[in-house]
């Protein structure tokens, strides 16, 4: 892309990111912010405006710009509830969560800003095929209790062959275009 | 009828009073759970990482039950609900991730045919048991309890992809709430999210989430409030002091399993039914609700 002809953030005074854009919009359907028409129906219905100011439509219209490294590192992106609000109402099926969620996948990719816990539910799921151990719990009167005493079937692990094939997984990228 | 049942991650881990509830209440609906062998995660905690793994999860569960000869699997936690079902909606529509997670599937002799038929406990109990049956497995009727319900965003939303119930109107928990005889109370904020997905990121976030929603749910004046997933039940049961710290609400809410609450009416046993797992002041509700 010929950068004369792109924007510059007056704040930073960088320039979009052309190869990175394609990259994330590809994931959601190219077409799909440009469908977004900032009716800003997904920002007043999203809880995540109220408590942490994320504003859906400005994520759309920031990755249809190209600044796609200022949202990976921003960590706005990580403050979606997954609610799926915005992507029910939206009236041109743009479905920001769906493109949050790109991201966030891109910001992994990239090792850019990413919480520690979604990382460690990975390796909870490589250990044992879930995202914990059964966790002794308590009751109200504050008696220790577990699977066991509660007379449920054993909980059981996976094997190395699920194991290895997760692995795997984990290393594969989107090759094609989800159809969201 | 036998069909198999899938657990995920949180109801084996941690919310045990689900499972146990599930497993009491079914028979008595002449239904025949079968676990699924070797079941893992939905993938629903590795979307935000790696979509593609993400799918690979979810499909390989749904092909473990169509590899047991099943044609029905429900699957009890709303997270995972949506997973199953954005999986076939994925698989169905994008080709070449089709390939790659049937080729993922391969190594384990499994394979995904998109064929099942994914059910969530509400849409289950209420258009495959139905009414009828459910009101005759009703021993102990609610008559004359007033109770607020929680549907959980997942089994919502999004409706393009088909959901258990109306994406803006949900009824179904509401009919089955009366089908015991109980009354469910409308309220504004009935499909407000409870925040959980947010605790990875931003805890204090996710308690006020919770704890406005069980503040306006209190202020209903109702018995107990009533949900059906168990990341929804671990904010507004487990941690619903901290929501009330962080919100500076006195909370005091009970909060149950439908599931739970359908046992009750059943006239099954409270220990059988894990009712001395919840953690939020159940007890007055439990003595109002076997009165009855």
């Amino acid at each position: 892309m010929n950068s004369s002809m792109t924007i510059t953030d007056q704040m930073t005074s960088k320039k979009p990111d052309a190869e990175l854009k394609r990259r994330v919009l590809r994931k959601i359907g190219e077409h799909k912010p440009y469908s977004c028409y900032q009716c800003i129906k997904c920002t007043s219905g999203c809880p995540s405006m109220k408590m942490l100011e994320l504003k859906p439509h400005e994520i759309v219209a920031l990755a249809k710009a190209g600044f796609i490294d200022e949202l990976l590192n921003s960590g706005i992106i990580w403050t979606c509830a997954i609610c799926l609000k915005c992507k029910e109402r939206c009236p041109q099926a743009v479905a920001p969560v769906d493109l949050i969620m790109a991201l966030r996948n891109l910001a992994v990719d990239k090792e850019a800003k990413v919480p520690e816990s979604f990382l460690q539910s990975l390796s909870m799921i490589l250990e044992c095929g879930h995202i914990s151990r059964p966790q002794p719990t308590i009751t109200r009167k504050l008696e220790k209790i577990d699977r066991e005493k509660l007379v449920l079937p054993k909980f059981k692990e996976s094997d190395e062959r699920f194991k290895a094939t997760f692995m795997k997984a984990l290393e594969s990228r989107t090759e094609g275009e989800s159809q969201h | 009828m036998k069909t198999a049942v899938y657990w995920g991650c949180v109801i084996p881990t941690m919310q045990y009073s689900y499972e146990m509830s599930i497993r009491e209440i079914m028979p008595h609906l002449d239904v025949d759970l079968v676990d699924l062998d070797n079941a893992s995660c939905c993938g629903t905690p590795v979307q935000s990482v790696n979509m593609v793994a993400a799918v690979y999860l979810a499909a390989r569960n749904v092909a473990i039950a169509e590899r047991m000869g099943f044609a029905d699997l429900l699957a009890v936690c709303n997270g995972c609900h949506l997973s199953l079902f954005e999986a076939a909606h994925f698989l169905r529509y994008d080709e070449k991730l089709r390939e790659q997670v049937q080729r993922l599937l391969k190594e384990e002799d499994l394979q995904y045919s998109g064929k099942m038929k994914i059910w969530h406990t509400i849409d289950f109990l209420h258009d495959m048991i139905g009414e009828e049956a459910i009101k005759k497995a009703v021993t102990h009727p609610l008559n004359g309890l007033k109770l607020a319900v929680h549907y959980g965003c997942h089994i919502l939303r999004p409706s393009s992809i088909g959901t258990v119930d109306d994406p803006e109107n949900p009824r179904k928990l509401d009919d089955l709430i009366e089908w015991l005889g109980a009354k469910s109370i409308p309220y504004p904020e009935k499909l407000d999210c409870c925040g959980a997905m947010l605790m990875l990121s931003h805890p204090d976030a996710a308690f006020t989430f919770t704890g406005l929603k069980l503040k306006a749910v209190q202020e209903l004046g109702v018995d107990a409030f009533v949900d059906s997933c168990p990341s929804c039940q671990n904010m507004f049961d487990v941690r619903q002091k901290s929501a009330a710290a962080t919100t500076g609400a006195k909370l005091n809410m009970p909060v149950i399993y439908y599931a739970q609450l359908l046992g009750l009416a059943m006239g099954i046993p409270q220990e059988k039914l894990g009712l001395n797992l919840n953690r939020s002041p159940i007890d007055e509700f439990l003595q109002k609700a076997l009165v009855h």
